[in-house]
């Protein structure tokens, strides 16, 4: 193995000062040398002169770090001027598209309801067909608004947004048989279809979710770095104590559904549920935004 | 260097960002392949300067297009993988979109001239 290669790369960043930064690069340009001079090797150069080339090859890593801590600073314009600039139309193409899946999916949903509460006598298979409507309509709305350029995000690419389309698709075609089933149309087996249908739509999100990369554009990302930061980033003990008090006010909140549920009826556990919220809200805006003691 | 070279290698500079945007879209890579990749497709006649490569990677990342991710090579340094984002993708589209428009009028432009000589 070829040694020169580090002490060249040492007398390269002999003098600059070792910010994380420059190690970072440092450490990028090693690997990246190394395999230059093997390929180098390999094509018969004697390794002392392979090391010496590839070194004369990368040129000055000092402008090169220079530059980037010289780079522009992110412009002193407010976030509004900004984002008026950068101002992206939704096309026109597109409203019309997410009005008709809109109304499309409202309409599906409607007739299923009507089928399956019994207002309108229509058969199962056609309430089932007006729940798929419904859910492709939804489908549709989701995957055609993620693969359009916004103000602050990139369109989504192709393929992507066609695996959202289908994840929202699965998950709302199981709820329609959820809905079904509940009304009584459907026997109780139809639940087996809901559940395949939501478990698939779960795992396609999660999917997606956790392969997702960046789709901001570079101007709000710079916003993004220049905003000071909030007080749970400042305080990570304040951001705990914040979890602790939330865990609390949910496990007391299930408590109290199940004792409202056992005791007046199952049709009172959502005021809980949104007493639940409502606490959460003003303790999460009493924690974060709380008038500073120090100053 | 001829004065043909230098021109084609000042086209080729002022693309950089898009070039190595495309080769990511092939799949990670580092910064040596990326830059073998780009040798390659010239022939080895006009090579971007690793240097502009390096300074292109963090602008890149800078700008939330790239991602990059340390390898886990046990030998030799570890190498510094970069991933294409969703965003770089469409900064990638528009700038081909941009190109194949530019290219027709410059196309056009010159051989109007040709012709009138």
């Amino acid at each position: 193995m070829n040694t020169d290669i580090h002490r060249l790369l040492d007398d390269a960043f002999q003098g600059i000062e070792m910010t994380p930064d420059a190690q970072d690069l440092k450490e990028e340009v090693r690997a990246n040398l190394v395999a230059r001079t093997d390929e180098l090797e390999a094509a018969g150069v004697a390794p002392a002169e392979a090391a010496r080339r590839a070194i004369a090859e990368l040129g000055d890593v000092r402008a090169l770090l220079e530059e980037t801590d010289a780079s522009p600073r992110p412009s002193a314009d407010g976030y509004a001027a900004l984002q008026q600039r950068h101002r992206v139309r939704p096309k026109p193409g597109f409203v019309v598209r997410a009005f008709v899946w809109s109304i499309a999916a409202v309409a599906g949903i409607a007739v299923a309801i009507l089928g399956a509460a019994g207002v309108w006598p229509i058969p199962l298979g056609a309430q089932i067909g007006a729940c798929g409507f419904a859910a492709t309509a939804l489908g549709l709305l989701v995957g055609d608004s993620l693969s359009q350029e916004t103000t602050t995000n990139h369109p989504m690419p192709q393929n992507r947004a066609a695996g959202f389309f289908l994840a929202t698709l699965l998950g709302a075609f199981g709820l329609g048989f959820v809905a079904l089933v509940a009304f009584g149309s459907m026997p109780i087996w139809g639940i087996v279809f809901a559940a395949l249908g939501i478990i698939a739509s779960i795992i396609l999100f999660a999917f997606l979710g956790a392969t997702q990369t960046n789709r901001h554009k570079a101007w709000t990302r710079q916003i993004a770095a220049a905003e000071p930061p909030n007080r749970f980033e400042r305080e990570p003990e304040t951001a705990a104590r914040f979890g602790i008090y939330t865990a609390v006010i949910w496990l007391v909140t299930f408590g109290v559904i199940a004792v409202l549920v056992f005791t007046v009826g199952w049709w009172w556990a959502p005021v809980a549920f949104l007493g639940g919220i409502v606490l959460m809200m003003l303790v999460l805006a009493r924690m974060l935004f709380a008038p500073d003691k120090k100053s | 260097m001829t004065q043909d070279d230098a021109f084609a290698a000042d086209l080729l500079r002022g693309h950089t960002d898009t070039i190595v945007l495309g080769v990511l879209r092939r799949g990670d890579a580092y910064g040596f392949e990326i830059y073998k990749a780009i040798r390659d497709a010239t022939g080895g006649d006009h090579e971007i300067k690793e240097a502009t490569l390096y300074a292109t990677y963090r602008r890149l990342e800078k700008d939330g297009l790239v991602e990059s991710y340390w390898g886990d090579e046990s030998q030799g340094g570890r190498r510094k993988y970069y991933r294409i984002t969703d965003a770089g993708r469409a900064v990638f589209r528009g700038n081909v979109a941009a190109w194949t428009a530019t290219r027709r009028i410059i196309d056009s432009l010159l051989d109007v001239k040709e012709s009138q000589q």
